[in-house]
């Protein structure tokens, strides 16, 4: 009898220490041990760092409830002390449609509360940045590296609007540059910071001096001679309400 | 390409859009030419009519692709309603014959005249572009060409067939551990018949055995007889343990192959490799930022709000619309109800460590492959890539310490060339102001660190401790 009990005891503590080996095995969820944890996770917050839990201790206030965020509406970026460089980057005066609220989702934003459409005012708008003999190779290739990272997946290399996401059948609806031509460079701005039909606003992607940049490049799309010498394409829109508009739509 | 209409002009026409087709239709008709003169007449006659026809369709179909293709498609609502056969839509509807092709010149016109187009004017709130300058005949080709193509079959590609891999693999973990057990069992049970029979044969032989020694007694009886091997193999077996432990010690804080679990199963090969979505896109502020950034949820957008995906990416994608509060029906708006998305952060660096993107990418040059491995081929969630995996990838400076380990970034910086030491290489540069610099103070050294012919990061400081400790 006191074998047969000797049998299933050990039988008994063989099971539990291989269930015990087997629950021992990582959390695929753990970056797994660190020989300082407390060197891993300071006080001084981390990008995409939950400090809901700090060496055991639950924090609610900290849990992370969003990794990824959209930088305030209207925020201006630190951008050195070159002052043409910093008036590039202070906020677009031109407010996005009411209607974007449903089609483009911006719900945080200032939206132009006027019946008239801004995307027709902002034709009047122009490019701040000027081509000069001087920087227009470095502007074109900016504009290139710029393009071909943040625009070329939908509207292809050479702007044709075949990029790989409408080769590959899941994107359809991508107009070629060159059926645009009466796109003037201030709605061109427009559509690429608050977006345009199917297209969504990058105005979080890229700052409105990559933006100015990158509309140089499409530009270049359109007509292969364009350089410092080219007229700006901008055209007050409506009679002379644009600019009384412009005005109504920079609060001092 | 199959032919629904009964007439055979119409499933011809269909035909010239098929090169296939269009092959079989003239085999026909050239075996037809030998039988019978008339029908070959006739023959012609219908290909020279067609080629008229096919001249409008093409029109139809450029006109289709420059002015409506921004914001309509075929067979699926987008900015603007899907087009198929939107002309009988309006009949049945109750338009007024005609208000379609002024709708499309300019739709203040039609909605002033139709009560239909007053009730199509508000499908959404984004109005269409007005189109005075196209003629009557110039809109109904468009039509004409919408109402003849045909809806592929959705393709569903999803990574079906890995999940059920590991699955299996998992599920041999499992028999695994129960052979184990049931080895356990054997040994035990042969244990028990061996003493049991020992017993038995030393009642039988008279000899004294005593029935409640217990395992550990006779172990320890047997360990004694045999002290010298039983010595030997302690040693053998408490070196292995240090041997163990110490590769276990290094084997701390090592990430390598590190995959968590993400609130979605996101897959780079089909965003990145398929869909040739550059990295930058997504990761933005990887060249402006010490972080590369995740995208935020209206990056995802900037696509899936037309991409709904196929198959199990439905339920993905309608975790991205929940996140957004994009509400896909009809012609789609946002509702404000938005959810929060927590990723899990795959590459940990311990605080005490200071690394920048933008300076490995913008300044370095560096490929984000050198570190993150082809992402354009990865059909799961992110991970930790091996040094392994990630010298498999072309152009990438081969390592040997592991991933995310200090001595595989200090090896990266004894290997990779700031330039190829000529000041003229990098235009006027970064780093040139450190060439000029060596060259005017110290010229033996620039030659010491030219002699290898190149300049790395090590020999302009990148070994330092204060340039990532601090």
């Amino acid at each position: 009898m006191k074998m047969r009990f000797r049998i299933i005891s050990s039988i008994a503590i063989a099971a539990v220490s291989t269930l015990l080996l087997a629950s021992c095995g990582a959390d695929p969820d753990s970056p797994g041990l660190e020989y300082m944890p407390d060197m891993y996770r300071s006080a001084a917050i981390e990008p995409y760092v939950d400090y809901g839990e700090i060496q055991g201790k639950q924090n609610e206030d900290l849990k992370m409830l969003l990794s990824a965020k959209v930088p305030p509406f209207g925020t201006v970026p630190y951008y050195g002390t070159d002052s043409a460089a910093v008036s590039l980057m202070l906020p677009y005066a031109r407010l996005a449609n009411n209607s974007f609220r449903s089609t483009h989702g911006m719900f945080d934003a200032e939206l132009s509360s006027q019946g008239v459409d801004t995307y027709v005012l902002a034709a009047a708008d122009v490019n701040p940045m000027e081509l000069t003999e001087e920087n227009m190779k470095d502007v074109f290739d900016a504009g290139k590296s710029i393009f071909n990272s943040k625009c070329a997946h939908c509207h292809g290399e050479k702007g044709d609007g075949n990029g790989p996401m409408v080769e590959s059948g899941a994107y359809v609806g991508v107009p070629d540059y060159a059926n645009l031509t009466n796109l003037s460079d201030g709605q061109m701005f427009y559509s690429i910071y608050y977006g345009k039909g199917m297209m969504g606003a990058h105005g979080s992607i890229i700052n409105k001096k990559e933006i100015w940049t990158v509309v140089h490049y499409i530009r270049k799309f359109q007509d292969p001679n364009y350089g410092p010498g080219s007229v700006q394409m901008a055209a007050p829109v409506e009679g002379d309400d644009a600019p009384a508009d412009d005005e109504a739509n920079n609060p001092e | 390409m199959k032919c629904h209409n009964s007439t055979k002009f119409a499933c011809v026409k269909k035909g010239f859009f098929d090169v296939g087709r269009t092959v079989f239709y003239m085999k026909i008709s050239s075996s037809q030419m030998f039988r019978n003169f008339n029908k070959w007449c006739l023959g012609t006659l219908t290909f020279l009519f067609l080629a008229g026809t096919f001249n409008a369709q093409a029109q139809g179909e450029d006109l289709f692709k420059a002015k409506c293709a921004t914001c309509h498609q075929v067979f699926k609502d987008g900015t603007g309603p899907k087009l198929f056969e939107v002309r009988q839509k309006w009949e049945s509807g109750g338009a007024i014959e005609g208000s379609i092709i002024q709708w499309v010149n300019d739709f203040d016109v039609a909605v002033a005249k139709d009560p239909y187009a007053a009730s199509v004017a508000a499908w959404s709130t984004t109005s269409m572009s007005k189109f005075p300058d196209l003629t009557e005949e110039q809109i109904v080709s468009i039509f004409d060409w919408v109402d003849t193509q045909e809806e592929k079959s959705a393709v569903a590609a999803g990574p079906g067939g890995d999940a059920n891999a590991q699955e299996e693999e998992s599920s041999m973990g499992w028999v695994w551990m129960i052979l184990g057990i049931v080895f356990v069992v054997i040994i035990l049970a042969v244990g028990g018949v061996r003493r049991q029979l020992k017993s038995a044969t030393a009642e039988a032989s008279g000899e004294d055995f005593d029935e409640h020694m217990s395992y550990s007694e006779e172990l320890k009886q047997w360990a004694w007889l045999n002290k010298r091997y039983v010595g030997v193999g302690a040693l053998v077996v408490v070196m292995g343990g240090v041997v163990i432990l110490f590769l276990g010690l290094y084997s701390i804080n090592v990430m390598e192959n590190y995959q968590p679990s993400q609130p979605i199963e996101f897959p780079h090969a089909t965003h990145a490799g398929i869909n040739g979505i550059d990295c930058k896109y997504c990761h933005n502020s990887v060249d402006k930022s010490r972080t590369a950034g995740l995208p935020t949820v209206n990056v995802c957008m900037n696509c899936h709000k037309q991409i709904t995906g196929a198959g199990d990416q439905v339920a993905k994608i309608q975790k991205i619309y929940d996140a957004a509060g994009w509400d896909p029906t009809g012609a789609g708006k946002y509702t404000n109800e938005t959810k929060e998305i927590v990723w899990n952060k795959v590459h940990v660096l311990p605080d005490h460590v200071y690394f920048n993107h933008s300076q490995h990418v913008v300044v370095g040059g560096v490929d984000c492959k050198q570190c993150h491995g082809d992402m354009a081929t990865m059909t799961e969630t992110a991970k930790v890539m091996s040094v392994e995996e990630l010298n498999k990838v072309e152009g990438n400076i081969p390592l040997t310490k592991p991933t995310l380990t200090m001595g595989w970034c200090i090896e990266c910086h004894q290997e990779k060339e700031v330039s190829l030491g000529t000041l003229d290489t990098k235009g006027d540069g970064y780093y040139n102001e450190i060439h000029k610099r060596l060259l005017n103070n110290d010229k033996s050294l620039y030659g010491q660190y030219l002699e290898d012919g190149k300049v790395t990061v090590k020999e302009l400081g990148g070994w330092e401790c204060a340039k990532c400790h601090y």
